[in-house]
């Protein structure tokens, strides 16, 4: 038994945690499940799952035993992976031809596949690699019924019946358990280099990524609050994190131009160095006491909503994404971010909330009336029986 | 608390029998409707069609048919909703909406409105409802695959829809009516260096509520992406006239993604009004290469290498020995007479690094063979070279009467097989096929010449194309990189996905439309009725 799962019965986000070893497997225990009105959520490391569910689900589906390369072909720059494989393992065997998974949540080496598609993971590769969305090209899941459904498939370019990849995607569980994924995947890239400056103030670090931004390609754009950097020991101050690549000539115009944006405070990190504090800096946690969210909003409205919020925060340029974060166990927070939020035309979802409060919270925001209805219809449909994580979704679904 | 972990499944199913009281054997919940699969096991990929010259009709295993009488009431209810230049009944006018870009079926509608607004749009479609009448979106009929063929009786031209809503360049986000032309959208931003990526060779021409319907995609998005990687948000009118805003200006979506079950469905979910894009800053520079082989064996090693290299350029397209004579006399580009197939690859990026990225992208096509390489030198020389790629296939008509073409796709690494396997089709059949590819996708398009005059010509043709797709299907491929299914290819759905997959995409689809009345007849093979191909596939540029 592994940590993870321990810490899943401390939690109390499963009853009974079952390992099946196939797609069949999991067919067999849906079927049984909907026959006995048993509730059932896949899981990784199940911590999203103990985070938004406010009473266990009866019978927890672990793919620990489904955690194989299906196919990689590295010339194809495609992988055919099981669900219960973690970013980690995958990346580790990609990293041999040259290549990765370009989406990055943090904790790679504890977030399986599954729960990346599931909760729609992604990290701050997203500015140039996009999200799940735009990776994950073919999807095996395990449906109502029983029913084990294949869309998508193993080509760059496909565009034969519905985009079921996307319907999974962020879905956390309420439409069927994902056995198996393929996703692009894309070469290393050369001379990986980190620029980082430190500001005093908030506005002038924001104005000054907005600005590199509309200038320059990079990999990604953040800027972190005081104590968000201080975590990775980065620095005590506002710090811009700017990562990009290239041969060496486009490096060397890049840095030029970064240094003339960030001016003279600036450090260029390269080789492990800028690894490791990307690393850091993906991997950031606020600590189990905090509330942490994450905002999704017009990108230049982002400076704004990180001021207003008055959290600790990493804020990824040019995405409008930001995760908050607060030590303040208080409810009364949440609204008020996700009125920010909503007053730049976006929303906002709690990541993780001490024990104490979770009930009090409502980690999902709620879509228009008009698209949830279609939400109600789509888990009507796809859980007729309403076994697959019910009741802890947007709007309870 | 309790929490076990089961080895065995054995066990697992042993746990949860203990909860039955008493042990009573539980009813089983009932697989995924078993009547519907068995009839789609049963289906066969040419089931009946009843075809009229210029009309089909068609009519399902239920009998129920695409055609509904349009009474004299909802044409007036329309009109006053539209009003009368954005109503169009006369037959003579109708023939030019009997068809889209794949010219085989026709079927002109009985009733084509045109509305200005959401509001009009919704307001028709509630007249629709209310008699449950079927209706088929069209934004400019480019598309290739028959999915705005009306097989229901009123259509719904989204040409009147064609106003840019508002650009917000600080986010880089365009709102469109989704009657804009794909073009006019890069075009309202390229003075401030931004562009929209998806480029499909229609782009002149095609909507975007057309490529949101097909998931279009172009050369240029081996790199950056397709439709659905673009679009934000989207306004649909539903069926029954309930407009929905999905998705919207921000990153993450709130709750299900249902943009990107919308994007590519085809025009069966309802009607998209408007559309959030996402635009992108214009790369600072490009070199185009031009690069000759002496075979498309040689051609085709080279875009392995160029991809296996890590490099991913703007676009790697290929051209074959047939296709090259006929774009030559078409525009003189200034092709060897000898060459066996070109590529055509463009490098983007930096500036500063473009020149010894080229250089290095020519130098691993020479360790394939590669017998000339040149970039080239200017803006006009580079739009020549794209003008002949992208209007290849109209230069084809030089060379037989007509000519079908495929969309296939396979994993890149298996681009030599299925041109061997295209080369052992075009001898067996005794036809010539032409290929052009877009190879850094995998995405070919070969292109079966004959002549309709000759009976087992066509009945050739036909099974030339069909052998190619199943090939591509058998190598790990699928059916369509960017055309659609549409009516074209519904009968090789089956080849790709089991009974099962196919009814939960209809239950995705019904999700959004319970009846089925928004482009009936498309994508999915309806059990025991669908259409069935007597004619190769369409002949029109791509």
């Amino acid at each position: 038994m592994s940590a993870a799962l321990e810490d899943v019965a401390t939690f109390g986000a499963v009853e009974k945690i079952i390992e099946p070893q196939s797609a069949e497997e999991i067919a067999t225990i849906v079927r049984k499940c909907e026959a006995d009105k048993i509730s059932l959520a896949p899981l990784g490391a199940a911590r999203t799952l103990s985070q938004i569910r406010r009473a266990p689900v009866q019978i927890g589906i672990s793919l620990k035993r489904m955690a194989r390369i299906v196919a990689y072909e590295p010339d194809d720059m495609t992988v055919v992976a099981q669900a219960g494989l973690t970013i980690g393992e995958l990346n580790a065997t990609l990293a041999t031809p040259g290549q990765r998974l370009t989406v990055d949540p943090r904790d790679p080496d504890a977030t399986t596949l599954g729960s990346l598609i599931a909760a729609a993971h992604a990290g701050p590769l997203r500015l140039s690699e996009g999200t799940v969305r735009d990776l994950l090209i073919g999807i095996q899941f395990v449906g109502h019924g029983g029913s084990i459904i294949r869309a998508g498939g193993r080509v760059v370019k496909n565009v034969a019946g519905y985009d079921l990849m996307k319907v999974m995607t962020g879905s956390f569980g309420t439409l069927g358990i994902v056995t198996e994924a393929t996703f692009k995947v894309r070469p290393i890239p050369e001379n990986y280099t980190l620029a980082v400056a430190t500001f005093t103030d908030a506005d002038a670090a924001f104005a000054a990524t907005a600005k590199l931004h509309d200038q320059i390609p990079l990999i990604h754009l953040e800027v972190m609050s005081p104590r968000a950097s201080s975590a990775i020991g980065a620095s005590e101050r506002f710090v811009v994190l700017a990562g990009f690549a290239g041969i060496r000539s486009e490096l060397a115009y890049q840095s030029d131009r970064i240094a003339s944006v960030l001016g003279s405070t600036i450090e260029m990190l390269d080789g492990d160095r800028a690894l490791e504090l990307y690393s850091s800096m993906r991997d950031l946690a606020f600590g189990d006491d905090a509330v942490t969210a994450r905002i999704a909003v017009l990108p230049n409205e982002l400076a704004r909503c990180a001021r207003e919020s008055s959290a600790e925060f990493i804020a990824h340029i040019g995405s409008g994404i930001a995760e908050l974060s607060t030590s303040t166990a208080d409810p009364g927070l949440v609204a008020r971010w996700r009125e920010i939020a909503h007053s730049a035309r976006g929303h906002l979802r709690v990541i993780s909330a001490p024990a104490s409060i979770r009930s009090e919270i409502d980690f999902f925001d709620r879509p228009n009336p008009g698209a949830f209805k279609l939400m109600q219809r789509l888990k009507s449909t796809f859980d007729p029986a309403g076994v697959f994580n019910p009741g802890c979704f947007v709007g309870a679904l | 608390m309790e929490c076990i972990i089961l080895a065995s499944i054995a066990e697992a199913l042993k746990c949860l029998l203990c909860r039955e009281a008493g042990g009573a054997t539980p009813q089983a919940y009932p697989r995924r409707s078993e009547a519907e699969s068995r009839e789609f096991k049963n289906h066969s990929p040419l089931p009946e069609r009843i075809r009229q010259h210029a009309r089909v009709a068609i009519v399902d295993g239920n009998g129920k048919s695409n055609r509904v009488a349009i009474d004299a009431s909802l044409a007036r209810e329309l009109r006053a909703i539209v009003g009368d230049d954005a109503i169009v009944s006369r037959r003579s006018e109708l023939k030019v909406y009997e068809c889209d870009g794949w010219t085989i079926e026709k079927s002109a509608p009985d009733l084509l409105v045109m509305p200005r607004s959401t509001e009009e749009v919704s307001a028709v479609l509630r007249a629709l409802h209310r008699r449950g009448i079927p209706f088929v979106p069209r934004g400019a009929g480019t598309g290739l695959s028959g999915g705005a063929l009306p097989l229901a009786p009123v259509m719904i031209c989204t040409s009147k829809m064609n106003r840019i809503l508002t650009i917000d360049l600080a986010n880089r986000r365009i709102e469109v009516q989704s009657g804009v032309v794909n073009l006019h959208v890069t075009n309202a931003v390229k003075a401030n260096s931004y562009f929209y990526p998806p480029d499909p060779s229609s782009q002149m021409a095609c909507t975007i509520g057309g490529n949101i319907a097909e998931n279009s995609g172009g050369p240029h998005t081996l790199k950056y992406g397709v439709t659905t990687n673009h679009v934000l948000g989207v306004e649909v009118v539903l069926p029954d006239g309930e407009v929905v805003a999905l998705g919207g200006p921000v990153d993450e979506r709130c709750g299900y993604d249902l943009v990107g079950a919308v994007v590519g469905s085809e025009g069966t979910c309802g009607m998209v009004t408007a559309a959030t894009l996402r635009l992108m800053r214009e790369p600072e520079g490009h070199r185009t290469i031009l690069a000759t082989f002496a075979d498309v064996e040689d051609a085709t090693a080279a875009v392995s290498k160029i991809i296996a290299s890590g490099m991913i350029p703007g676009a790697i397209e290929m051209m074959d020995r047939l296709i090259l004579k006929a774009v030559e006399a078409a525009f003189h580009v200034g092709f060897s007479p000898d060459a066996g197939a070109v590529l055509i690859v463009e490098i983007d990026g930096l500036e500063v690094g473009l020149d010894e990225r080229a250089a290095a992208a020519i130098e691993l096509m020479r360790t394939c063979g590669v017998t000339e390489a040149k970039l080239a030198r200017d803006e006009a020389e580079r739009a020549l070279l794209w003008k002949a790629r992208k209007r290849a296939f109209g230069a084809v008509g030089r060379l037989a009467p007509n000519y079908a073409t495929q969309d296939g796709v396979v994993p890149r690494t298996r681009l030599p097989d299925i041109l061997r396997v295209i080369n052992a089709v075009s001898e067996r059949h005794g036809l010539a096929i032409g290929n052009v590819f877009h190879a850094g996708d995998g995405n070919i398009h070969p292109i079966v010449l004959y002549d309709e005059r000759d009976a087992d010509q066509v009945r050739r043709a036909i099974e030339a194309g069909r052998e190619i797709l199943t090939a591509c299907v058998e190598m790990g491929g699928s059916l369509t990189g960017e055309h659609g299914i549409g009516v074209e290819k519904m009968g090789e759905m089956p080849l790709l996905f089991s009974p099962d997959d196919l009814i939960a995409m209809t239950e995705l689809r019904r999700v959004f439309d319970p009846d089925e009345r928004s482009n009936p007849f498309k994508v999915i093979p309806t059990p025991g009725a669908c259409v069935e191909v007597t004619s190769p596939r369409r002949q029109v540029p791509l």
